[in-house]
């Protein structure tokens, strides 16, 4: 046990301009700054892209959340090519085939479907981010 | 002989199987029997399509003409109603998709079948499909239109 003072990095997708990738950034701002943000660090894949090395040691030394867009993985694969290790990743992709309802549509702004998707994402992702304070890693592995 | 044909453009490459036929819009068929085929979508279908959320295929025992909607489908892009290209009966539908339709963008010409179909008039249907070598140059053109359009 590690106790609860694990700080966890959450980077979500760069997707620019692709309404999947607003989605990743949309859960990812509504996990770090509303649902944990005492347990939670966001930082953008493009301070990895950069190399900027603030961002390189964190991912190094904390527990990593990756929320991608697409099956490119480009946030987990971020990371690990920038040496960190990734506790927990997830695609919204497979969220939004748990929740056909929450169709997302948009790009600059989302639609209600798509604003209730990435919350439902969020909330899912507070729960990892909740067991790997508790325990240092989530119980499904760095593919659950 | 290689079992694909392919084509490269920009950063995507394009495969298409040898031993099929295929419509200009993008559905392979493949005999098995005298009166019976496996269908699917080409690589280009499924590539450009995107990423699949949702697909829902036609039942077995629904009977279909050539034109007929097969399946619709739904990607991170778009929402799209796929033809059968050959009438006739559905004998079989890939239920695997049913959980895992991303299996279609993975194998299109694999495990990411679509439905088996007892052939209505085969060689009628036949003569209106593509071979590989023509369906990669109707491809191509449509690759090129493509980027055009971007």
């Amino acid at each position: 046990m590690t106790g609860d003072t694990t700080q966890v990095v959450v980077i979500p997708c760069s997707g620019i301009g692709k309404t999947y990738g607003t989605v990743s950034r949309e859960a990812a701002y509504d996990l770090c700054e509303d649902l944990r943000p005492e347990g939670t660090m966001l930082v953008a894949v493009a301070k990895l892209v950069m190399g900027e090395e603030q961002a390189r040691e964190r991912i190094r030394t904390c527990p990593v959340v990756t929320i991608d867009g697409c099956k490119l993985m480009c946030a987990s694969k971020l990371v690990t090519l920038s040496g960190g290790r990734v506790a927990h990743e997830v695609a919204v992709l497979d969220v939004y085939r748990r929740h056909k309802e929450l169709k997302p549509e948009g790009i600059e702004e989302l639609n209600e479907g798509g604003r209730k998707l990435a919350r439902v994402l969020a909330e899912e992702v507070a729960g990892v981010v909740d067991e790997i304070r508790r325990t240092g890693a989530p119980s499904g592995g760095p593919h659950a | 002989m290689s079992e694909f044909l392919e084509t490269t453009a920009d950063k995507f490459t394009f495969r298409v199987a040898m031993g099929r036929s295929y419509s200009p819009e993008g559905v392979w068929v493949q005999p098995e029997t005298a009166h019976r085929v496996r269908v699917g979508l080409t690589d280009f279908l499924q590539q450009r399509s995107g990423d699949l959320a949702f697909l829902s295929v036609k039942s077995p025992g629904t009977r279909l003409q050539a034109g007929d909607e097969l399946a619709e489908l739904e990607t991170v892009k778009v929402n799209l109603a796929v033809h059968t290209p050959v009438g006739g009966t559905i004998l079989e539908v890939n239920k695997a998709l049913d959980l895992t339709p991303e299996v279609v963008n993975k194998d299109p010409y694999g495990e990411g079948w679509l439905a088996v179909i007892e052939t209505a008039s085969w060689e009628v249907d036949r003569a209106k499909l593509l071979d590989a070598h023509a369906y990669l140059s109707v491809m191509q053109s449509q690759v090129e239109q493509e980027i055009r359009n971007r």
